[in-house]
C-alpha cells in the first residue's frame, strides 16, 4: 500500500477510535500501519534530515530525554519526541505517524526517542538511528524482561544491527561491555564520573544487580562505588576494566537538593556546569545527555545553559506547593532508584513526613518483592513519620516494620494525602514516594487542590 | 543470650527478588524473642564450617550466578546432606531449591548436578511461570510471587510443600508446589516468602531452637500486619 493511502487509513482509524473513546491513540496508529505497510516507519524516519537518536537504560530515560530535548531545541533543532507517548515500538512508530502529514512529510529536523530496553532491538532494526545512548541496567520489573544478562544481550544485538554512534556509561560494567557489539571502536564514546566528594553513600549497602565481570562472571573489584553497581571497577583476571570516559565529571563542588555544581570534561576540555536536579543518579543523566549532545556537535555553553534550566520529568522530582507547604513527588520503580531517593532526600533528614504509595498494576510491576531490596534500615535512626498507602501499602508497612520503622497504614490514597498534609508544619516539606500508577492517582488528587505543571510522561 | 547461627548461601549470587528479606525476617523474629541471631555468608571458594549452623537459607539468582554456584555447592554437598540429616531447618528458594535437587537441565541443555537433598529433577522450559501464587500447606496458606522457567518434577516418594490454589508451582501440570524432606523446605515462592507467611518463619525458628536449646515453644508475636498484607496479596490476580 502506498505511503499516502496507509497514512490516510491509519489517521482516519485513529480518529474514529478516539471519537469512540477507545484509547488515547498513542499505540493504535503504529498497530494499524504495521499491518498495512510494514516499511512505513523506515520511510517516515528518512524524513528527518538530522536522523534519529535513541535513549535507553533502566533508570533516568525520561529525565535524560527531556534534558537532551532542551539542548537540541536551544541548538535550533525542531525535535520530534515521544514525550507524551509510550516508549515501546508501537508508541514510537505512532509518534512518527501522528507527526506526518498525508504526503508523509514531517516538519521536525531530528527524532529523539526514549526506548524501552527490551524494545531497542525492534526499534533499531526499523529506524536505523544515528546515535544510541545507554544509561544503566538495573533490575526493573524483571517480570517483563527475564534476567539482566539476557536483556543486555538483546540490547547488544540491537546495537549490532546498526551503524549508530554509541554513548555508554563507563561506570556500569554491563553497559560498558555493550561496546563489544559496536561495528568499530571509533563509534563508542564513554561517559563517567571521575571525582565525587565522599558522601554517606558507601554506608548504604545496596543490592548488587550487576557487579560481576561480563566476560568471566567473577566478582568485580571496586575501588569506588557511587551507587548500586555504578562505580570504578576492574576484573582481577585482567579480562575486563572500566573504560576511560571521554566525557567525564571531574569534580563536584556543590550537591544540594536545589542544585549541583560540577566540572564537566568533554574530550579533555573543561567547563563548569550547574544542574537543577538532585542526586548522583541525576549527575549520570546529565552526563549521558551532555555526551550525546556534544557528539551531535553542540557547544559546551548550550549544554550548560540547558542543564542549569531544565527541571525533572513529571513525577521524577516534582516540587508541588500546597499553600506554604512543599511536597516532593519522587517516582520509585526499582530498588536502585528507591535507594537513591532514600539517600538523596530522606537519609539524615530527621523526623520528616513521608508517604510511600505502592501499587502493583502492570505499569508498576506486579511483583513488589523489590521493596525488600531497599536498605530502609539506614533511615530508622532518622525517625521518619511514614504513611503507607496504595494497593500494596500493607506490604510497604511490613517492610518498614522489619526495618525498625513504624509506618502508618492508610488504605485510601485520598485519606493518606490528607493526613500527610495535615501532619506537616505550615511551611514544612514532605516527600511522597509513589510507584507509577500511584503517582498518577496522587497527581490527580493534588490537581484538585493546587496547580501542577504540564504533563511530561 | 542464646545464639542462633544462620548460614546464608551465596548472598552475592543468589539474592534476587527480595530473597534477602527472608533473612531480615528471621533475624527480627529471633531478636524480638530474645535470641541472638548471627548470619554467616557462604561464599564461592571460601571455607565454611557447617557444624555449628542452626539454620540454612538460600535464594534465587540469574542463570549465570546459578552456574557458578552449582560447582561450589557440589563440593559442599556431603556437609549439607549431613546437616540436613541432623534435622537443621533449611529454606531454599527457586534457584537453590533446584540445586538442592538431583539435577537441573538448563534451556541450553547443560546439566547442572545438584546435591540431592530433595528427590527432584528440574528442566528449563520456554514457559515463564510468573505471577502471584497461593499454596495450601501444612504451614498455613502461603502467598508469594513466582518467576521461573524451570519445571520441577518430584520423585515418587518426595513430599511436596503444598497444593497450588493459584499460579503454577513446581510445573504447569502437577498442581503441586515445592518439596519437603525432613526439616528442609524447598519452594518457588519469592515475595519474599517469609514476611507474609509468619507461621512458616516461626516453624523454621522453632525447629532451630528446639534442636539447639530444647525450647518447645516461641513467645507469641503480633502478626496483624503480616496477615493483613498476606490477605491483600492473596486477593490479587495471578
Amino acid at each position: 500500500m502506498s505511503v499516502r493511502t496507509t497514512l490516510t487509513v491509519t489517521k482516519a482509524a485513529t480518529k474514529a477510535a478516539r471519537l469512540l473513546g477507545r484509547g488515547s491513540g498513542t499505540a493504535l496508529p503504529g498497530l494499524i500501519a504495521q499491518r498495512l505497510q510494514p516499511k512505513l516507519p523506515a520511510i517516515l524516519a528518512l524524513q528527518l534530515p538530522h536522523g534519529i537518536v535513541l535513549v535507553t537504560g533502566t533508570n533516568g530515560k525520561t529525565t535524560t530525554t527531556k534534558l537532551i530535548l532542551e539542548m537540541l531545541e536551544a541548538h535550533g533543532e525542531v525535535v520530534l519526541s515521544n514525550r507524551a507517548g509510550s516508549n515501546l515500538r508501537r508508541g514510537i512508530i505512532s509518534t512518527l505517524i501522528n507527526a506526518a502529514n498525508m504526503k508523509g512529510e514531517i516538519k521536525a529536523t531530528i527524532g529523539l526517542f526514549e526506548v524501552d530496553e527490551a524494545s531497542l532491538r525492534l526499534v533499531t532494526q526499523e529506524l536505523k538511528p544515528r546515535a544510541i545512548l545507554v544509561l544503566n541496567l538495573f533490575r526493573d520489573q524483571l517480570d517483563r524482561y527475564g534476567e539482566l544478562d539476557t536483556l543486555a544481550k538483546v540490547i547488544g544485538e540491537g546495537i549490532a544491527d546498526t551503524e549508530a554512534d554509541l554513548y555508554l556509561n563507563a561506570d556500569d560494567p554491563l553497559v560498558a561491555s555493550l561496546s563489544s557489539y559496536a561495528k568499530n571502536v571509533d563509534k563508542v564514546t564513554f561517559f563517567g564520573i571521575e571525582g565525587l566528594p565522599a558522601s554517606g553513600t558507601s554506608a548504604l549497602v545496596t543490592v548488587s544487580d550487576s557487579d560481576r565481570c561480563p566476560n568471566c562472571g567473577l566478582s568485580l573489584k571496586y575501588s569506588r562505588i557511587f551507587y548500586g553497581h555504578i562505580g570504578h571497577y576492574t576484573c582481577l583476571t585482567g579480562d575486563f576494566d572500566r573504560p576511560q570516559p571521554q566525557i567525564a565529571i571531574t569534580n563536584v563542588a556543590v550537591a544540594s537538593l536545589e542544585k549541583q555544581e560540577f566540572t564537566l570534561s568533554i574530550h579533555g576540555k573543561r567547563s563548569d556546569m550547574s544542574l537543577s536536579l538532585p542526586g548522583t543518579y541525576n549527575l549520570y543523566n546529565a552526563l549521558g545527555a551532555a555526551a550525546l549532545a556534544s557528539g551531535l556537535g553542540l557547544e559546551a555553553a548550550t549544554i550548560a545553559d540547558s542543564l542549569a534550566h531544565t527541571s525533572a520529568a513529571f513525577g521524577r522530582v516534582e516540587k508541588v506547593k500546597v499553600g506554604k507547604k512543599t511536597l516532593y513527588l519522587l517516582l520509585i520503580k526499582n530498588p536502585a532508584g528507591f535507594t537513591q531517593i532514600v539517600e538523596t532526600f530522606l537519609r539524615g533528614n530527621v523526623g520528616q513526613n513521608v508517604m510511600m504509595a505502592i501499587n502493583d498494576k502492570p505499569a508498576d510491576g506486579r511483583d513488589i518483592s523489590w521493596l525488600w531490596d531497599v536498605p530502609l534500615e539506614a533511615i530508622a535512626v532518622d525517625n521518619p513519620k511514614i504513611i503507607t498507602t496504595g494497593i500494596r501499602g500493607a506490604d510497604m508497612a511490613l517492610r518498614l516494620k522489619y526495618a525498625g520503622i513504624d509506618g502508618v497504614l492508610t488504605t485510601s490514597m485520598q485519606r493518606g494525602l490528607d493526613d500527610l498534609i495535615k501532619a506537616m508544619p505550615d511551611d514544612g516539606t514532605s516527600y511522597i514516594l509513589p510507584t507509577y500508577t500511584a503517582m498518577l492517582e496522587i497527581r490527580e488528587l493534588l490537581g484538585k487542590i493546587t496547580t501542577l505543571d504540564e504533563v511530561w510522561k | 543470650m542464646k545464639q542462633v547461627i544462620i548460614a546464608h548461601l551465596y548472598p552475592r549470587e543468589m539474592s534476587i527478588y527480595g530473597d534477602s528479606g527472608n533473612i531480615r525476617v528471621l533475624i527480627q523474629r529471633l531478636v524480638w524473642r530474645g535470641y541472638e541471631p548471627l548470619v554467616k555468608a557462604v561464599e564461592i571458594g571460601k571455607p565454611f564450617d557447617f557444624d555449628e549452623v542452626d539454620m540454612v537459607f538460600g535464594g534465587g539468582g540469574q542463570d549465570r550466578g546459578q552456574l557458578l554456584v552449582g560447582a561450589d555447592l557440589l563440593r559442599r554437598g556431603e556437609a549439607l546432606r549431613t546437616v540436613a540429616a541432623g534435622g537443621v531447618p533449611m529454606l531454599l528458594v527457586c534457584g537453590l531449591y533446584q540445586l538442592f535437587g538431583r539435577e537441573f537441565t538448563t534451556n541450553e541443555g547443560e546439566i547442572i548436578p545438584g546435591i540431592g537433598i530433595f528427590d527432584i529433577v528440574t528442566t528449563g522450559s520456554n514457559l515463564r511461570m510468573i505471577g502471584n501464587i497461593v499454596v495450601d500447606s501444612p504451614y498455613g496458606r502461603l502467598v508469594g510471587f513466582e518467576n521461573h522457567s524451570g519445571a520441577t518434577v518430584l520423585g515418587k516418594d518426595q513430599a511436596a510443600l503444598g497444593k497450588v490454589k493459584k499460579g503454577y508451582g513446581n510445573d504447569p501440570n502437577s498442581g503441586r508446589e515445592g518439596a519437603v524432606s525432613g526439616n528442609a523446605i524447598g519452594t518457588y515462592l519469592h515475595g519474599p516468602i517469609l514476611p507474609k507467611n509468619p507461621d512458616l518463619a516461626d516453624y523454621l525458628i522453632l525447629q532451630a531452637v528446639k534442636r539447639k536449646y530444647g525450647d518447645t515453644e516461641l513467645a507469641p508475636l503480633d502478626n496483624a500486619l503480616e496477615l493483613e498484607a498476606a490477605k491483600i496479596a492473596i486477593s490479587r490476580p495471578q
